[in-house]
């Protein structure tokens, strides 16, 4: 399909009279039904007609989506499909758990398989799209009330749709003392989407599956199962102990399709007396192992409470520069440059943002402690002193507080629309983590790629998050991302570098890497929970 | 389509919600009546203007660009833009958001290109 561009709207100058002859030009609205849909595998055309009258009987036929043109928002990606096999047959989305309960049996009728979203924006790993081109999208953003939040013990329990916006508005509008703690595209995505990916926020309680406490799922056979306490008969604790009596089965619900989580309960932050945001500026790309040893100990003695955030310059960038502003060879954009750049901006080559919670006393107690040990280090201890009014130090200074930007999804626009997260995981460890900086690059420079990352520190590890930047619209770019990738996959499999989330393009390589014994417990746990395998086939490589 | 802000309008003086109403009231209840629509202002503020006008995405705001060019963008979400379902902001909603849109007042608050 032909696309206007916001490119394009720029290049037609500020009025709209210029922009609809720009459009008219283009044909950019010709069709939007461009391209065949495609049905399931194993459904033809009568069958799965069938199966969408049955949903409509369910939903009412406004919440059923299968024709092209209304199917066309479930498949926007930003990640690579070179060849097409990531593409709904269309979408259902029930209003309540009844609903869900009467469309898995219509699933189970037709064997029609179902990719579940919350709210569909998991950016880096196929926002919406389904592990295998058919499935139909279970739309659970419909489903989008806060269920309770409990005053004095600061825990929610939220449906599907919630998003932290939601969250956000309701603690504000009854001015409860709790801190949310949000991923970098708070606003538009849900806590219970992003839990069950194991997704992280930055503050204190960025560990959102370790903050998950209770959840109630919609089993393939339409059975309601309350996990944790949830299912004692008057209950008052289940968001209060996480633990409940017996197996402990909530994260077999977690990156996984053994069924379908329509209530998740969480806790919340108590808004801390005082908060001090830091930055610390090293300038060299080598300092990466100075800066993950100087940390460790401060992330495991909870020194520094939250989830860090050690930026990559190239990254910083990105969030508000083109590539073409700083470089335009088809090469990998060199240390040098990204670094003079960056220096301009008030960034060096690694950023990494920490912050202090509690009381005035014990924040001024803690400073000297960690000032010294990254000083030490070779590093800038910097404060809003030094760095407010500073866009990148902002942006982190809100994230470390719970507050909701999008200002990270600016990275897409770094080449042209195209992004996808490659996230092995390091051990906290300088030197190891600086290899695993090397290969990064070693990989993306064969392509051309630049090295766009962040490293997310927790307790003992680290996520590498690598941001593969690239073209979308640019057929001979995306396949050329979507390499890029799987060698990364690969190679750094080799070393037992594994990933611990990725996007639908490589669940089933990634899966392979947990090895056989992993994936053979989890197909046994679908063939018990999910016969007809309905639920999102191909979730983490699991069928 | 029903909205939390809605849910929480009917609930504003409870600050616990029975788990039993969340799980017992929706009956399987085909063309449920749609709640009220969020204003146009209310969709700004909380989807587009995180990104429009500040610093991430083009100022749309104060530009008159037509109104079906917008409701394509925000069904299609081109190039680095996500796509918006009708579950996220239904039809009506994208109508009135795309006519405020067009017809709102440039805002020397937001900044980018």
């Amino acid at each position: 399909m032909s696309e206007i561009t916001r490119r394009d709207i720029m290049r037609a100058g500020i009025h709209g009279g210029a922009i609809a002859a720009t459009m008219a030009a283009s044909q950019a609205v010709a069709s939007p039904l461009d391209g065949p849909r495609i049905l399931p595998a194993h459904l033809d055309a009568d069958r799965f007609a069938a199966a969408v009258k049955e949903l409509r009987a369910i939903v009412g036929t406004e919440w059923v989506f299968a024709d092209p043109e209304s199917t066309l928002p479930y498949r926007k990606s930003f990640t690579p499909d070179p060849r097409g096999e990531h593409i709904p047959s269309g979408a259902v989305a029930p209003a309540s758990v009844e609903q869900v309960q009467a469309i898995l049996k219509v699933a189970n009728k037709y064997k029609l398989p179902l990719w579940t979203v919350s709210t569909g924006k998991n950016m880096g790993y196929g926002c919406a799209t389904p592990a295998s081109t058919g499935q139909m999208i279970l739309d659970l953003k419909r489903m989008n009330r806060i269920i309770e939040i409990d005053a004095e013990l600061g825990t929610a329990l939220v449906e599907p749709g919630v998003t932290y916006q939601d969250l956000h508005d309701y603690i504000a509008e009854h001015d409860l003392p709790y801190w949310i703690d949000v991923p970098t595209v708070g606003p538009i995505v849900s806590p219970l989407g992003n839990t069950l990916e194991r997704g992280v926020g930055y503050t204190p309680y960025g560990d959102h599956f370790f903050m998950q406490c209770g959840m109630e799922v919609v089993l393939a056979d339409g059975t309601v199962v309350r996990t944790g306490m949830g299912s004692v008969k008057n209950s008052t604790t289940w968001q209060a102990f996480k633990w409940g009596y017996g197996p402990y089965v909530d994260g077999i619900f977690t990156q996984s399709n053994f069924g379908v989580v329509t209530k998740l309960g969480f806790w919340l932050m108590p808004k801390p007396p005082a908060f001090k945001p830091f930055m610390v500026r090293h300038g060299e790309m080598a300092d990466v192992s100075k800066i993950v040893d100087a940390m460790r100990p401060f992330r495991m003695n909870n020194l520094i409470p939250n989830v860090v955030l050690m930026m990559g310059a190239a990254y910083q960038l990105a969030m508000f520069h083109r590539r073409a502003e700083i470089w335009d060879k088809p090469e990998s954009v060199p240390d040098e440059v990204i670094r003079d750049f960056a220096r301009k901006k008030g960034l060096g080559m690694w950023n990494t943002y920490f912050a202090l919670y509690g009381t005035d006393e014990i924040i001024n107690a803690v400073e000297p402690i960690v000032r010294g040990a990254f000083e030490a280090s070779g590093g800038e201890v910097l404060t809003e002193k030094e760095m407010g009014g500073n866009l990148w130090f902002e942006h982190h200074k809100n994230l470390m507080s719970g507050k909701l930007t999008l200002e990270e999804k600016g990275i897409m626009r770094w080449r042209g629309g195209g992004m996808v997260c490659f996230a092995p995981v390091a051990p906290a460890k300088g030197a190891e983590t600086s290899q695993q900086t090397a290969l990064a690059k070693q990989i993306l420079g064969k392509y051309g790629l630049d090295y766009n990352v962040a490293y997310a520190i927790g307790g003992r590890e680290l996520h590498h998050l690598v941001f593969i930047l690239y073209d979308k619209s640019d057929p001979a770019e995306e396949k050329k991302a979507d390499d890029c990738i799987r060698e990364m996959v690969a190679l750094f499999g080799e070393r037992g570098w594994a990933s611990y989330r990725t996007g639908v393009n490589t669940m089933d390589l990634v899966a392979r890497q947990y090895g056989e014994a992993n994936r053979e417990l989890n197909a046994r746990l679908k063939q018990a929970l999910d016969p007809n395998h309905i639920l999102s086939p191909g979730k983490q490589g699991i069928l | 389509m029903s909205d939390s802000g809605e849910f929480r309008g009917r609930a504003a003086s409870a600050l616990k919600l029975g788990v039993a109403m969340a799980c017992g009231a929706l009956a399987l209840s085909p063309g449920d009546a749609a709640p009220a629509s969020r204003s146009p202002e209310k969709i700004y503020r909380s989807t587009c203007g995180y990104c429009h006008g500040a610093h991430v995405g083009p100022i749309i705001r104060g530009r008159a660009l037509p109104p079906e060019m917008i409701f394509q963008f925000v069904r299609t979400g081109p190039g680095p833009m996500p796509a918006f379902r009708q579950t996220e902001i239904t039809d009506a909603e994208l109508k009135s958001l795309a006519q405020w849109i067009n017809k709102s007042e440039a805002d020397p608050k937001e900044f980018g290109e």
